[in-house]
C-alpha cells in the first residue's frame, strides 16, 4: 500500500476546544473527555522532608540524597515564589527567608522522581512548599514553585501531573515592560488598523 | 491541477467552533472557503512542489552562509549593524529552526516559480496542518470525496516530531510562545503551535509580545516574572531589532524560534541573492537589487517589492517600453506601511487564473523537510491577508 502524503492520524479529542454537537448527542464522548482530563500523563513521585527522610523513603543512598537536597535548594533559589516583603511571603507560606532583595518561602521538602527529558530519563528534585494561609482553600496543601497543588501535606507518595516534574522557569523581578511591539503598533495605525496578524 | 466545486459540510461552522477556528471570516468576508477545492496528481505534488521546496530551502541556506560572511551583504539585507553578532552567532552555533513557507506561482504544468520565502513568521498553519486535514476526513466520511483521496499535508505530524527534536536540542528549558495583542489570526496560529509542543511533551507558556518585560540583568520575563529562556515569537526579527528591548538581544541567554539567522531568509533581498547565486534555476524568477536594474533591461514588467513587507503590502509593477528605465511607468497594486528600507525587483510572472481566481500555493517546510501545501485565492493579482483559503486533495 502506498504511503500517505498526509498526517496519518490526529487525536481529535486533544484538538477540541469546545464541546461539539456530537458530544450532546453521544454522552459516551463526555466520559472520554473526563477520562482524558482525569488521567492525562500522571507520574508517581515521592516527597521527602530531609536527607535522612530521603534515605529512608527512596532507593537513593546517603550521597545521592545529599546531592538531591542541594539540587532542590538550588532549584528553590532559582524558581521559588519570590515576594517583595517578608509579610507577604509569611502570609502565604509561614516561614520565609531573605535572598537578595526578595523573600522566599522555606522549602518543606523535595520531590524525587524520574522524568522524560526529550529522549532521556533523568532524576529531578523539585522543591515543594507547604501553603499555610488559613483563609485559603489551599491551606495545608503542598505545591511546586509555580503554585501547582500536588496534594495535602504529610504523605510520601503523590500522583502529580507530568507538568509538575518539568523544569520550571527562573523567577526574577521585572523592572520594565513594553519594550517590544512598537513597530507593529506604528504600522497598524496605518490604514486604520487591521485584524490580521504580523505573520505572513 | 483542477479547481473543483463541492458542497460545504453542512455543519462546518459548528466544527470550526468545536476546534477553536475563530477567524474563518475576516473583514466581514469569508477567509476559509470550502465551496471548492483544488485537485492535484501525486506527480504534480512530488515532482513540482515537494522536491523543489526542499531544493530551494537548501539553496536559501547557501545564501544565508554567504550573507553571514559578508559585511556588504549584511548591509544590503538591512540587518542593523549592532545585531550582526547576534545573527551570525545563531548561524554559526547551528541554532535549529522550526518551520517556513515558500510561496509559489504554479499552473499545474512546468516548474513552480518562487515568489518569496516566509521563513520567520509564517501563518495559516492551523488551517493547513489541522483544519484542511479535518475537511478531507469529514468529506470522505460523508461520502463526498473518494476514500483514496489524499492530501499533501503531514504538517501536524512533522510539527510534533520536530518539537520533540527541539526539546532534545534545548534541554531543561520551558518554551514561551508570543504574538501581538488584538490579532485573532496570530493568536490562533500560536495556540496551534502550543498544542503541538505540548503534544511533544514540552512545558509551554504564553505571553503577548507587548507584555514581555526585563529584569535588571536584561533577562526577558513573562507576566508571572518568570525568566524566558526559550521563546517562539510570531513577530518579525526586523521589528524586534529596531525596538527598545532589541538592545538586550544577544546579551541574554535565550534560544529563539525562529532563530535570528532567519532574518536573512524572511527578507526580500533573498530573491536577488538567489538569482545571483543560482541564475537560471527553473524554480526562480529573475530578481534584482535596485542598483542592478541595468541587468533587467530585457524585462518589460518588473514587480517592485519592499525589502521588508508582510501579506502582500506595498507591491507595485514597473513597466518599461524600452530598455530605458527613465521613461518607466509605475502602477501601484497595493498600499501599505512598508518600503523605508528600500526595494527589490522581480520579473513579472502573474499568478495562474482558475475561473475568476488568482491562485497562490504556499509550500510548508518543517526544518528542511517539505510537509504540505496551502492554497490562497484572490480576485486580484496580489495575495493579501484577506485572500481566501481553499483546501486541496491528491487524486
Amino acid at each position: 500500500m502506498k504511503s500517505l502524503k498526509r498526517t496519518a492520524a490526529i487525536n481529535l479529542d486533544r484538538m477540541r476546544k469546545n464541546p461539539g454537537r456530537n458530544f450532546v448527542l453521544r454522552p459516551i464522548a463526555l466520559g472520554i473527555v473526563a477520562a482524558l482530563m482525569g488521567c492525562s500523563s500522571k507520574e508517581e513521585v515521592k516527597v521527602v522532608a530531609s536527607v535522612a527522610d530521603c534515605v529512608d523513603q527512596t532507593e537513593l543512598d546517603q550521597a545521592q540524597c545529599e546531592a538531591a537536597y542541594q539540587q532542590a535548594l538550588q532549584e528553590a533559589e532559582r524558581t521559588g515564589p519570590k515576594y517583595d516583603s517578608r509579610q507577604l511571603c509569611e502570609a502565604e507560606f509561614g516561614n520565609c527567608r531573605q535572598s537578595g532583595s526578595f523573600f522566599l518561602p522555606l522549602m518543606t521538602g523535595f520531590m524525587v522522581g524520574q522524568m522524560l527529558d526529550g529522549r532521556d530519563r533523568r532524576q529531578y528534585y523539585n522543591p515543594v512548599y507547604r501553603y499555610t494561609n488559613p483563609y485559603s482553600g489551599h491551606y495545608d496543601r503542598l505545591m511546586t514553585s509555580d503554585g501547582s497543588v500536588i496534594g495535602r501535606s504529610g504523605k510520601v507518595n503523590y500522583t502529580v501531573p507530568s507538568t509538575a516534574t518539568k523544569p520550571k522557569p527562573t523567577v526574577t523581578k521585572t523592572v520594565s515592560r513594553g519594550g517590544f511591539g512598537s513597530v507593529a503598533s506604528a504600522k497598524s495605525s496605518w490604514g486604520g488598523g487591521r485584524s490580521g496578524g504580523w505573520g505572513g | 491541477m483542477l479547481r473543483m466545486p463541492i458542497n460545504p459540510r453542512p455543519d462546518w461552522k459548528e466544527r470550526a467552533r468545536e476546534f477553536g477556528f475563530g477567524f474563518h471570516t475576516m473583514y466581514g468576508e469569508p477567509y476559509w472557503d470550502e465551496s471548492a477545492y483544488y485537485q492535484f496528481t501525486l506527480e504534480q505534488i512530488e515532482r513540482d512542489l515537494e522536491d523543489p521546496s526542499e531544493e530551494i530551502h537548501r539553496m536559501c541556506l547557501e545564501v544565508v552562509a554567504r550573507v553571514i560572511a559578508d559585511d556588504e551583504l549584511m548591509r544590503r539585507f538591512c540587518i542593523p549593524e549592532r545585531h550582526w553578532d547576534f545573527v551570525r552567532n545563531s548561524w554559526e552555533s547551528g541554532d535549529p529552526s522550526l518551520y517556513s513557507r515558500l510561496d509559489f506561482a504554479y499552473t499545474g504544468k512546468g516548474p513552480a516559480k518562487l515568489y518569496e520565502n516566509n521563513a520567520d513568521t509564517p501563518t495559516s498553519l492551523f488551517e493547513t496542518g489541522f483544519w484542511q486535514w479535518l475537511w478531507l476526513q469529514d468529506n470522505v466520511d460523508r461520502g463526498a470525496l473518494p476514500r483514496q483521496a489524499d492530501q499533501f499535508n503531514s504538517l501536524q505530524e512533522k510539527l510534533v516530531n520536530r518539537f520533540r527534536d527541539l526539546q532534545f536540542l534545548t534541554p531543561g528549558r520551558a518554551l514561551h510562545f508570543a504574538c501581538c495583542k488584538g490579532t485573532e489570526e496570530d493568536r490562533g496560529t500560536v495556540q496551534y503551535l502550543q498544542d503541538c509542543a505540548r503534544e511533544a511533551g514540552i512545558e509551554e507558556h504564553f505571553v503577548f509580545i507587548e507584555d514581555i518585560g526585563r529584569d535588571t540583568e536584561g533577562r526577558f520575563t513573562d507576566l508571572q516574572d518568570q525568566v524566558i529562556s526559550w521563546m517562539f515569537k510570531l513577530y518579525p526579527w526586523e521589528f524586534m531589532f529596531r525596538e527598545e528591548f532589541g538592545d538586550y538581544l544577544g546579551g541574554n541567554n535565550i534560544r529563539w524560534l525562529e532563530p535570528p539567522w532567519k532574518a536573512i531568509l524572511s527578507n526580500k533581498a533573498l530573491l536577488p541573492m538567489l538569482w545571483r547565486m543560482f541564475p537560471g534555476h527553473p524554480n526562480l524568477l529573475p530578481a534584482f537589487f535596485e542598483d542592478e536594474l541595468d541587468q533587467a533591461a530585457e524585462f518589460d514588467e518588473l514587480v517592485k517589492k519592499p525589502i521588508f513587507s508582510r501579506e502582500g503590502a506595498n507591491i507595485s509593477i514597473v513597466k518599461s517600453a524600452s530598455s530605458d528605465r527613465a521613461g518607466h511607468k509605475t502602477e501601484v497594486l497595493s498600499d501599505g506601511p512598508y518600503g523605508e528600507e528600500g526595494y527589490i525587483y522581480q520579473a513579472m510572472y502573474p499568478l495562474p487564473k482558475f475561473g475568476k481566481n488568482y491562485t497562490l500555493i504556499g509550500s510548508w517546510l518543517i526544518d528542511d523537510e517539505a510537509a504540505g501545501i496551502s492554497i490562497r485565492e484572490d480576485s486580484g493579482l496580489i495575495t493579501l491577508d484577506s485572500s481566501r483559503y481553499l483546501p486541496h486533495i491528491i487524486l
